[in-house]
């Protein structure tokens, strides 16, 4: 392909080009085969699929703040879950607790008589 | 355009449709696209004219799709072709066109579908690439011939296709 029909895409890509440049190569057969091919060259490269639908907001992916509200939610619920927990387990506790005085039983003996 | 959120309207198309040819697959490309938008929520997005944004976004793109090759060149993965006897004309050279941008020196390939598939202008390109508009012209022009050589037959088909339809337009108008 001679160099002269870097005019063609140049005309393809909204570059600046000489008319009478374009018009001379467009006169050649070759010419007008190159030009109908890089068109249908970039009709077939286009993608097949369509792009990722956006969420309602208009955006796919949420904010590294967002992420850091989320986490820092969850381990409060959870710490606050472990403590509530751990707090009725201590409360509803079948085991008697320890006993915070012992009082010893000693055998009775009277000291004295019915006066 | 300082907002991602602006940045990420503008650009998710374009920006899809360059990693469906520069990797093959369009579930990668979905992953990729949205990594691009992570990493510009991670970073501040420079002050400059709208093209130079366009640029550096285009550059994070390529560097992500360059990396995405260089993990498949070491873990290749099964490929997932449909069976030929079901393949239609459209899967056929959906086929050709991803095989033949895959044989293109890398960034030949990334000019290209700059220019043809996110419809970047040469100074986007030249940004996104680090060349010089001159020598993004002449990438192109010069991959535009090598695409035009190998895919000759699936171009051919495609404008017989275009014919079929501008045809059948034409039938349905005269009813």
């Amino acid at each position: 392909m001679s160099s002269n029909h870097d005019v063609i895409s140049a005309f393809l890509d909204d570059q600046p080009f000489e008319l009478d440049e374009l018009a001379d190569t467009l006169n050649d057969p070759a010419g007008r085969a190159l030009l109908i091919d890089l068109i249908a060259l970039r009709r077939i490269v286009q993608p097949t699929e369509a792009a990722p639908a956006m969420g309602a907001a208009g955006r796919p992916w949420r904010r590294p703040w967002q992420y850091a509200a989320a986490a820092a939610v969850l381990l409060v619920a959870l710490g606050g879950g472990y403590l509530v927990g751990e707090r009725r387990a201590v409360t509803t506790s079948s085991e008697a607790p320890p006993p915070t005085r012992v009082v010893e039983a000693v055998p009775f003996t009277p000291t004295g008589g019915l006066r | 355009m300082a907002d991602p959120e602006a940045l990420f309207a503008a650009n998710q198309k374009r920006l899809f449709g360059y990693f469906c040819r520069a990797v093959g697959q369009p579930d990668v490309a979905r992953d990729l696209t949205q990594e691009v938008f992570l990493r510009v929520t991670r970073t501040s997005i420079p002050a400059a004219p709208d093209g130079e944004v366009t640029a550096w976004l285009f550059r994070i793109a390529r560097n992500l799709a360059l990396d995405h090759h260089r993990r498949r060149v070491r873990q290749p993965e099964p490929s997932a072709l449909v069976d030929e006897p079901t393949r239609s004309a459209s899967q056929e050279i959906n086929l050709a066109v991803n095989e033949a941008l895959a044989s293109l020196p890398a960034l030949d390939r990334d000019v290209f579908l700059m220019r043809e598939v996110a419809g970047l202008g040469y100074d986007a390109i030249a940004g996104a690439c680090e060349l010089t508009p001159d020598a993004v012209r002449s990438r192109i022009h010069r991959t535009r011939l090598q695409l035009r050589d190998r895919l000759a037959a699936p171009i051919a088909t495609s404008r017989t296709m275009a014919t079929g339809r501008a045809a059948h337009r034409y039938e349905r108008i005269d009813r």
